[in-house]
């Protein structure tokens, strides 16, 4: 199964490592990804895989490079569908 | 001799189904071979949480971690995370492979694309790999000589050693003539061990 | 490597039935120390003999380099009638000693580490289990914890799917609560104290408080100890030595949150000797 998810990152967000970073990280765990919105407290990006890479995404969002600090992740499922 | 190949075990050190560490430049790697006889060499490290594979165990044609049991097949990538048994890994998740033969009793890697093929040896037969506490040139001068391949006397035999430099420590890869009967490996074997104990001595005197 | 907030935290540093008054010299954060008995109770020095603070409790000494931020923490199980109270003794590992407690808080490696004793394939899977910071304590909490097991403890016939809560009450000390087999609605109490000797060294001393009055001591010891053994193949050879704060180089799964919470909760509090900060 292969779903969509609109991820929220909220935090100390202000550091130009994180979108390269979770650009990579989307790429290893073989993820789509779409950043969408980036300000200093909130991240917003779209991501597409099965479901137990999007919560190996989620893991890796709450570490994230050193400089940055997740308060939150919030998930909300915007697409699903069976195969593929 | 100019080869991109550099030896980094002896064939008879990984039998089938095993694993054990081996070196390439300052690359810690995992050198094993499958059920069916089919040698690789990795980089020593599980993308999940940095276990050295090395420790790892074989089953069939997979390699398999130590620590959580997530296995590759013979491209590097992940076939399974035992953790999550419903998920099919992607691609992506994979371990770093590099060119890997074998001649003449040798495990050969490269890094790159290597151009040609490993040296050929022949008439010669793995004897020994020795870890040496000294720096390769402690072993040079012993020898008379250096570079990767070498034709040295082991006492009266004539012997070949593949040499890896590592700084202040070297690998010797050891090849017999093929003709050698048991007893004149036994005593290469003996020699070597004294070659080994008299190059550190030197090295720390 | 500076030593930061950690200086300020409580680490074991022995048996108190292994104080003598000869003394034993130790490391802790890379520092000297002793311990030894004055005037028959246990005293710890650090550099130049300066006094330590010292706690004796859950059969250790207990001591902090820096001026402790909060009371040792409570193991309220301690005090329980009926609990056996298992001093394990020490087993030196070449890890982080923060490597030595993230691996306490993992299950998923029961089936291939400690083959047939706490796991064994195909019973691999981890389900979900929650993990949260109690606010009032700033602990790590993990909950809802379940793995089937082979032989879950000593006294333990036959497998059984054993419920699991996991602690990180001190940046080097954990505690686990399980099913205990003899009593399946209490908890058997499984602590890993941690003394960091330096940041890639360490002296581990398991403590237990459980519920068998079956097993000799000394089976119990040799049960907690095996595991360890086990666990120590491990500990010295995960590439980097020490603990990454940043996963860049890892691929965590939702089977690694306990571990996450952990590093999440040392990155916030500033515990990062045995840290590694940077992926590499």
């Amino acid at each position: 199964m292969q779903v969509t998810e609109e991820f929220v990152l909220e935090g100390k967000l202000g550091s130009a490592d994180l979108s390269p970073w979770l650009l990579r990280h989307a790429g290893k765990l073989g993820l789509a990804i779409a950043l969408r919105v980036q300000t200093d407290e909130r991240l917003e990006m779209t991501l597409s895989g099965a479901p137990d890479l999007l919560d190996a995404m989620e893991m890796g969002c709450l570490l994230g490079p050193y400089d940055i600090w997740v308060d939150s992740v919030a998930r909300i499922r915007s697409g699903c569908r069976n195969g593929g | 001799m100019q080869t991109d190949w550099t030896p980094v075990a002896l064939s008879h050190d990984i039998p089938v189904a095993s694993a054990a560490p081996g070196r390439i430049g300052d690359t810690a790697l995992a050198i094993w071979r499958s059920a069916s006889g089919r040698i690789a060499a990795w980089s020593d490290r599980c993308p999940h949480r940095g276990m050295r594979l090395s420790h790892g165990y074989v089953r069939g044609e997979r390699l398999s971690c130590i620590y959580h049991g997530w296995s590759y097949g013979e491209d590097g990538g992940c076939k399974r995370i035992p953790a999550h048994p419903d998920l099919t890994p992607p691609e992506s998740i994979r371990v770093p492979v590099f060119a890997c033969r074998e001649a003449s009793g040798v495990v050969w890697v490269a890094e790159g694309q290597p151009a040609g093929a490993p040296p050929d040896l022949a008439g010669f037969r793995g004897l020994r790999s020795l870890h040496i506490a000294a720096a390769t040139g402690a072993i040079a001068e012993v020898f008379g000589g250096d570079g990767p391949v070498l034709r040295v006397k082991l006492g009266p035999v004539a012997v070949i050693a593949l040499v890896q430099a590592f700084g202040d420590e070297t690998m010797l890869h050891l090849m017999a003539p093929e003709s050698c009967d048991l007893a004149t490996l036994d005593a290469l074997s003996d020699a070597a061990e004294a070659l080994r104990r008299n190059i550190e001595a030197e090295a720390t005197a | 490597m500076s030593v930061g907030a950690m200086k300020d935290q409580w680490y074991p540093v022995g048996l108190i039935s292994g104080v003598t008054e000869e003394g034993r010299d130790s490391l802790l954060l890379g520092e000297p120390i002793r311990i030894f008995l004055d005037g028959g109770t246990p005293a710890v020095t650090g550099e130049g003999e300066r006094p330590l603070p010292v706690e004796l409790r859950y059969g250790h000494v207990w001591t902090c380099p820096g001026t402790p931020t909060r009371p040792l923490f409570d193991i309220p199980e301690a005090d329980q009638l009926g609990r056996r109270l298992v001093d394990v003794g020490v087993c030196r590992v070449r890890c982080s000693p923060l490597r030595a407690v993230e691996n306490f808080l993992d299950i998923a490696h029961f089936p291939f580490v400690h083959t047939d004793i706490l796991g064994s394939e195909p019973h691999t899977e981890v389900t979900r289990y929650e993990v949260g910071i109690r606010e009032d304590v700033d602990e790590v909490w993990a909950t809802k914890v379940q793995f089937f097991q082979p032989q879950a403890a000593k006294s333990a016939e036959g497998g059984i799917t054993t419920d699991y809560m996991y602690r990180v009450c001190a940046p080097t000390c954990s505690v686990l609560y399980k099913t205990s087999p003899p009593m399946p609605g209490e908890w058997d109490v499984i602590a890993l104290f941690v003394q960091p000797l330096t940041e890639t060294l360490c002296d581990v001393w398991p403590w237990m408080a459980l519920y068998d009055d079956d097993a000799s001591m000394t089976d119990l010891i040799h049960f907690q100890q095996l595991i360890f053994v086990q666990d120590r193949s491990v500990l010295e050879n995960q590439l980097p030595a020490l603990l990454p704060l940043d996963p860049g180089m890892e691929i965590p799964t939702r089977a690694d949150l306990t571990s996450v919470a952990y590093r999440r909760w040392l990155k916030r509090n500033g515990f990062t000797y045995g840290a590694q900060l940077v992926a590499a």
